[in-house]
C-alpha cells in the first residue's frame, strides 16, 4: 500500500526527478517522466522517452549499450528512442560516455541515439559516441550537437527532415561521418576525418565553416541536389575533395589541397568558386560538368594532371585566377576544354592574377 | 477397366520420364543484405541489392555463374553500406572460382534510362588476403574492382565499360596480373600508399588515364601493355618504370603529375 502511495506521489507532484545512478534498464522499457542520469547506466533494450519528457544527463555519466542482433545482419539494436528531449550535458573534464557494453567492442554494437518528431532544443554537448550503428540519429527533429566526439560507428551521425547545429565536433574512424537528407544545417569548426565519405548529403541547406575534412576515401563532402555555402575550410587528402552534384554552391576561402583525384568536381550544379586555395590535387584542381557560375581569385597550381578540367558542353568563366603563370600561352596547357576535345565546352582564362593570391586563412 | 488402368499407369510413366518443369524453370537465387556465413554461389544467381559478406564469413563464386546484377532504383539516398548504386561489398573472404573457359560473368540487368555506370562494382574494404578475383567479366560498373587495406590476387578478368577498372588504395597490395581493362574512364589508381604487383595486364582504349601512381605508391611494374589510351602512364616520378612494359600509342605515353601541365620549372 505504502508503495502505491509512492508511485501516486510521483506520478502527480509535477517537476519531480527520477534519478538513476548504476540503473539498468531492459527490455522495452518508457520514461514516462523527467528524468536525471549521472553514474553508470546500462541499456539493455530500447529505452522509449516519451514525448515532453525530457532526459538529463549529468557529466561523467556513462551509458552503456548490450548488443542484440535479432536478424543477424551484424548491426545491434539497442538504442535510446527520444519523441521528448535530450539534454546530454557533460563538461570538457567530465564528458559524457555512450558506448558499448560488449567486453571487445565493435563499430555497430548498438542502435542510436535516436530522435522521432522531436522539435525541443535537443542538445549533445562534450559527449563520446562510440561503437554505435548510427551515433545520433533523427527524423522531424531539432538538436544541437556540440563539441562531442563521435568515432568507431558505422555512421556517426545521420538525420533527415531535421534541423541540426553541429559544432566544435570530431567524427574520426567511423565508416560514414556525416548523412543526411532533406535538412537544414550548419556545420563550423568540426573535423570529419577517416571515413569513406565524409559528409554525404541530399536535398538539404548546408552551411559549412573552418571544418577539416581529411583523409576520406571517397569523397571528403558530396552535396547533391542541395544548397552549400563553404568557407574556410580546409580539405585535404581526400579521394574527391568537395563533389558537388545538381546543387547551388558558395565555394569561398577554403583549402582543398592533395586530394588524390580532384580539390573540386562539380556536376550540373550553378557555383560561384572564389578564392580558395587548390592545390596538389591528383588528376585536376577543378573538373567542371555542365556548370554555371564563375570561379575568380583562387590559386590553382601543381595538381597533377590540370588545374582545369572543362568536361560539360558548357563556357566556362575562370578569369582573374592564378594558374602559376600569367602566360595566357601557358595557362592554355593547363586547362584541358573544348580546344583540346572538340565538342566540349570552352573556359575562358583572361585577365589572370600576376602573382599568387595571399593565403585566404590562417589554417594551412 | 484394365486398359483404363493401363492408360492411367502409361500416363503415370510418360509424366515421370518428361524432365520437371518446376526444375527446369527454377529461378536463379537471389542475394541481398549481410552475410556472415559461408556462401556459394553457381549457374545463375541475382544481386538484387547490396551485398556485404562481413569479416568472418566468405563468399565464393564458382566457374561459369552468372551474376545478375540489379542496379539500384534511382540512385539511393541512404547507402546501406559504401555506395549509392548496387554493391558486393567484401569484408570476409571472396574466392570467384572463373577459369579462361567458364568465366564468371557479372552483368546488369538493364532497364531504359539506365546510367553507364550502372552498379559500383566489387568492394574488399580490409579483406581476407586470401581473397582471389579470378576471370570474370565485369561490365558497366562505377568501378570494376576497388581494393581498400586489401590484398588479393586478380587474376585474367576483363574488365569493359567501367568507369574505373580497380582502385587500389590505403596500402593495399593485391597481386594484380592477366588482367584486360579497357573501354572506361581510367584502368587502374594505385593511390595512399599502395604497393600492388602490375604484371601481365592490358590497359587499352580508356578515355582517360591507363595508370596513375600517385606519389605515396609504390607499384611493381613488369610486362604490362598500355596503349591507346589519353595518357599511358600519370606518375609523380621522373624516372618512368624500365622493365618490359610497354607504353605506347598513348596519346600522351607519360605524364609527370604535379605541374597541372605546365612546363617542370614553372612554379
Amino acid at each position: 500500500m505504502k508503495w502505491i502511495l509512492v508511485i501516486l506521489c510521483c506520478w502527480l507532484l509535477p517537476g519531480i526527478i527520477w534519478g538513476a545512478e548504476n540503473h539498468r534498464y531492459s527490455g522495452a522499457e518508457t520514461l514516462i517522466q523527467d528524468t536525471v542520469w549521472e553514474g553508470e547506466v546500462i541499456i539493455d533494450g530500447i529505452l522509449t522517452v516519451a514525448a515532453g519528457v525530457t532526459l538529463e544527463i549529468r557529466p561523467g555519466t556513462i551509458v552503456r549499450f548490450t548488443k542484440f542482433d535479432s536478424n543477424h545482419d551484424g548491426v545491434g539494436e539497442h538504442e535510446i528512442f527520444s519523441q521528448g528531449t535530450i539534454l546530454a550535458l557533460g563538461t570538457e573534464n567530465k564528458p559524457i560516455l555512450f558506448t558499448s557494453a560488449e567486453p571487445a567492442p565493435a563499430s555497430g554494437d548498438w542502435g542510436a541515439i535516436n530522435m522521432m518528431v522531436s522539435e525541443e532544443n535537443n542538445r549533445l554537448e562534450h559527449c563520446i559516441i562510440e561503437f554505435g550503428y548510427r551515433g545520433f540519429h533523427a527524423h522531424f527533429s531539432k538538436a544541437e550537437l556540440l563539441d562531442t566526439r563521435f568515432r568507431f560507428n558505422l555512421r556517426g551521425a545521420q538525420f533527415q527532415e531535421s534541423r541540426v547545429l553541429i559544432a566544435g565536433c570530431q567524427f574520426t574512424d567511423n565508416t560514414n561521418g556525416l548523412q543526411f537528407r532533406d535538412s537544414q544545417v550548419t556545420l563550423s569548426k568540426n573535423v570529419i576525418a577517416r571515413s569513406q565519405w565524409g559528409v554525404r548529403c541530399v536535398y538539404s541547406d548546408v552551411i559549412m565553416t573552418d571544418c577539416t575534412i581529411e583523409d576520406n576515401l571517397v569523397n571528403g563532402i558530396n552535396v547533391r541536389d542541395g544548397k552549400l555555402i563553404a568557407k574556410g575550410n580546409l580539405i585535404v587528402g581526400n579521394r574527391r575533395g568537395l563533389y558537388v552534384q545538381r546543387s547551388q554552391a558558395e565555394i569561398v576561402g577554403n583549402v582543398l589541397r592533395n586530394n588524390s583525384e580532384h580539390g573540386i568536381f562539380l556536376e550540373d550544379s550553378d557555383v560561384y568558386i572564389g578564392e580558395n586555395r587548390i592545390t596538389g590535387n591528383g588528376r585536376a584542381g577543378v573538373r567542371w560538368v555542365n556548370g554555371k557560375g564563375k570561379m575568380t581569385h583562387n590559386l590553382v597550381t601543381k595538381n597533377g594532371l590540370y588545374g582545369l578540367i572543362n568536361d560539360g558542353t558548357e563556357p566556362v568563366d575562370a578569369r582573374q585566377n592564378w594558374w602559376g603563370s600569367d602566360n595566357l600561352n601557358l595557362i592554355a596547357l593547363t586547362i584541358r576544354d573544348g580546344q583540346d576535345r572538340p565538342g566540349l565546352g570552352l573556359t575562358d582564362y583572361r585577365d589572370p592574377l600576376v602573382r599568387p593570391l595571399e593565403p585566404p586563412n590562417k589554417r594551412e | 477397366m484394365t486398359s483404363q488402368l493401363q492408360f492411367i499407369i502409361a500416363l503415370a510413366v510418360l509424366f515421370m520420364l518428361l524432365p520437371c518443369p518446376c526444375l527446369a524453370d527454377s529461378p536463379p537465387l537471389e542475394y541481398a543484405g549481410s552475410y556472415n556465413e559461408h556462401l556459394v554461389w553457381a549457374d545463375q544467381v541475382v544481386m538484387v541489392a547490396d551485398v556485404l559478406i562481413r569479416s568472418g564469413g566468405s563468399l565464393t563464386i564458382r566457374p561459369g555463374t552468372t551474376v545478375y546484377v540489379v542496379p539500384a532504383e534511382g540512385t539511393q539516398i541512404d547507402p546501406e553500406y559504401l555506395s549509392s548504386q548496387t554493391e558486393l561489398l567484401v569484408r570476409g573472404r571472396i574466392t570467384i572460382q572463373g577459369t579462361p573457359q567458364l568465366p564468371v560473368r557479372f552483368v546488369v540487368q538493364d532497364r531504359p534510362g539506365l546510367e553507364t555506370y550502372a552498379w559500383a562494382g566489387i568492394i574488399l574494404d580490409h579483406a581476407s588476403d586470401l581473397s582471389d578475383i579470378a576471370y570474370t567479366h565485369i561490365d558497366r560498373a562505377e568501378v570494376a574492382i576497388r581494393c581498400v587495406s586489401s590484398s588479393p590476387t586478380i587474376l585474367g578478368n576483363i574488365i569493359t565499360h567501367c568507369r574505373y577498372g580497380m582502385i587500389i588504395q590505403k596500402r593495399s597490395h593485391p597481386k594484380v596480373l592477366e588482367n584486360n581493362i579497357s573501354h572506361g574512364e581510367a584502368g587502374v589508381f594505385c593511390w595512399l600508399g599502395s604497393k600492388p604487383t602490375l604484371r601481365s595486364n592490358r590497359l587499352e582504349r580508356l578515355d582517360e588515364e591507363g595508370l596513375f601512381i600517385d606519389a605515396s605508391s609504390q607499384p611493381l611494374l613488369d610486362q604490362n601493355v598500355i596503349r591507346y589510351n589519353e595518357i599511358g602512364l600519370a606518375s609523380y616520378n621522373n624516372q618512368l618504370p624500365a622493365g618490359t612494359n610497354l607504353l605506347q600509342n598513348n596519346r600522351v605515353n607519360a605524364r609527370v603529375l604535379g605541374h597541372q601541365g605546365l612546363p617542370s620549372q614553372s612554379p
